[in-house]
């Protein structure tokens, strides 16, 4: 099977280079307030620090001076971007127009979750930023002020710092353009409306940068015409950023491939999970945080499950010993089975759970090798349809049993 | 392998095709191991992964699932949207080896007994070789 084409000739070349004058962040908060004045947007969705804490949440800002404390890149996630966006437009679409500033997870996420009719995206700019990934939250509430310098240190080496999470460590997906336009052989045929498909109006280019400008890449019609408002030129070759990206994505892509063979090694076979999964406390709280995890009465936590107290010790007495509370690995492996195809390695499960199970790590691997035979990747296009929502008749054979009838060459 | 093995094999029949193709088998006289529990199911797709994890964790050694011929199914699409739900969790099961080959996805029309009759023969041979299955013999699962 082919894997996921890349349509190289589609990436964006041209874009509008910004220089930075003194801190990136200020650079792009100062773009923004910018866009709220020419009104691009009526409103925009971003972290903010929280006053006089540490703590960062997703704000609704509609007030210019307010964006000071906005942080598009926080050190660390603590409320999936999807999330916020999940509670902002869950009960409709949005009649004014809002721009949403997240990292690529936390994009790939709310398209899955508008595939899953749970996120109105309608008005909604969705702005990526190339991610340098986010620091684990334990990490950083042990010592926030140690924690502020070490991510800078990894927003300047990009990469070679390995203070971030594990599933960030190993991400592949940190800058969103690329993938954009990828062409699945898997799906059936779905609308190639090209002013829809991209996901992002608007990418927000870092890498290549050096930290003395930033790329403004528009991805779509749209993000040209936000450019426009914002009366900046986009003209300006995208050259540094590409090259930047291809060198960090060859990296990653080598430092994924090698640390999903050993994590495999590690949890591989009935025993060797059961051990990772032997200190869970049956909290769910993975579920809980998890952006995809996309039902209102998870089925793990209702009642369906348990059973009769007698059905229990007829099942003790086969077994000879019975484990209680009962279903973490029916949890972990149902879990997955339901949601693995959109998992997008966001790494807030892990970050969630008490007892610093890989979780993430686990799904990641799952997803990375499920998807690939279905020649998924989540939250790319919004028109894709959820790989379980749809099928071709001719496709799978191989985890067919044989008919008798068919040629050797057909059963393959 | 234990010679007095005998192996739990769940079988989640569709009523319309597999189920009447066991009955055939049945009323043929043909030589049916008897391993499987037979659950019958309104279509192949009345199966999802829970039902079938669920078996495997208190005692199956092994899950069929069987349903009409593509093209055949009586819901019309029922087996198509199975097959790619059973193909997610066999990767699964591959992917972190927790022998997928454990679990079986079969079409078998209503007039195919003696397909019925191979393929459950079969399946509960390749189930003895692989003996009793960790998931329920383990106590702390
Ligand atoms: S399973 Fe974990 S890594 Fe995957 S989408 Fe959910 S929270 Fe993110
Ligand atoms: S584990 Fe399954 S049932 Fe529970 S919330 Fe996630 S998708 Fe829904
Ligand atoms: S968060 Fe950790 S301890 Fe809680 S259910 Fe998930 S894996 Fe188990
Ligand atoms: S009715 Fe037999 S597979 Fe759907």
């Amino acid at each position: 099977m082919t894997a996921t084409q890349i349509d190289s000739n589609k990436m964006p070349t041209k874009g509008a280079i910004i220089p930075a004058e003194e801190e990136i962040n200020k650079t792009i908060v100062d773009i923004f307030k910018k866009s709220l004045e020419k009104k691009c947007f009526d409103a925009i969705l971003i972290p903010v620090r929280v006053p006089e804490t540490e703590a960062y949440a997703w704000v609704l800002l509609k007030d210019q001076s307010l964006l000071d404390e906005a942080n598009p890149l926080p050190p660390i996630i603590s409320v999936q971007g999807a999330k916020a966006l999940r509670s902002l437009t869950k009960r409709g679409k949005m009649t004014q127009n809002i721009a949403a500033i997240l990292r690529p997870c936390e994009i790939r996420a709310a398209v899955e979750l508008s595939k899953l009719k749970q996120i109105h995206l309608d008005n909604i700019s969705l702005i990526s930023i190339d991610c340098p990934g986010a620091m684990p939250l334990s990490d950083y509430l042990a010592d926030p002020e140690k924690s502020k310098k070490i991510y800078k240190n990894v927003l300047e080496k990009w990469g070679e710092d390995d203070s971030v999470r594990p599933v960030c460590h190993i991400c592949n997906r940190f800058s969103l353009p690329s993938l954009l336009h990828r062409k699945s052989v898997k799906i059936s045929p779905v609308e190639q409306d090209e002013a829809k498909m991209p996901s992002i109006d608007l990418h927000i280019g870092l890498l290549g940068g050096n930290q003395e400008k930033i790329f403004l890449i528009p991805v779509n019609p749209k993000g040209r015409e936000i450019l426009e408002k914002l009366e900046l030129k986009s003209d300006d070759s995208l050259d540094l950023w590409q090259t930047k990206v291809s060198e960090v994505q060859e990296k990653k892509e080598k430092i994924r491939k090698e640390f999903n063979l050993e994590l495999k090694e590690k949890i591989e076979g009935q025993k060797k999970l059961t051990a990772v999964f032997d200190e869970c406390i049956n909290c769910h709280n993975c579920m809980r945080v998890c952006p995809i995890c996309y039902c209102q009465q998870c089925f793990f936590d209702s009642d369906s499950l348990t059973l009769s107290p007698e059905t229990y010790i007829s099942r003790a007495e086969k077994k000879g010993a019975l484990r209680f509370p009962l279903d973490t690995m029916l949890f972990h492996l149902g879990r997955m089975s339901h949601m693995v195809l959109s998992c997008v390695s966001c790494g807030v499960c892990e970050d969630a759970c008490p007892m610093s199970i890989p979780v993430a790590q686990i799904f990641s691997l799952v997803a990375d090798q499920t998807q690939k035979s279905f020649d998924y990747t989540p939250g790319i296009n919004k028109e894709e349809p959820l790989p379980l929502q749809d099928f071709l008749e001719d496709e799978f054979h191989e985890v067919e049993t044989p008919s008798e009838a068919m040629t050797p060459e057909e059963v393959n | 392998m234990k010679q007095d093995f005998k192996p739990n094999i769940v079988g989640f029949l569709c009523n319309w095709c597999s189920y009447a193709g066991a009955d055939l088998a049945g009323s043929s006289k043909l030589e049916i191991k008897p391993y499987l529990s037979v659950i019958r199911v309104m279509c192949s797709s009345r199966v999802n992964s829970n039902l079938v994890l669920n078996a495997f964790l208190w005692g199956a050694d092994g899950v069929l699932i069987a349903g009409c011929h593509p093209g055949d199914c009586h819901y019309e699409k029922g087996n198509y949207y199975v097959r790619r739900r059973f193909a997610l969790l066999k990767k699964i099961l591959e992917t972190l080896d927790l022998e997928p080959d454990r679990l079986q996805l079969s079409w078998i029309s209503a007039s195919e007994g003696k397909r019925y009759a191979e393929v459950v023969n079969k399946f509960a041979e390749d189930i003895t070789r692989l003996g009793p299955s960790a998931f329920h013999t383990n106590p702390n699962i």
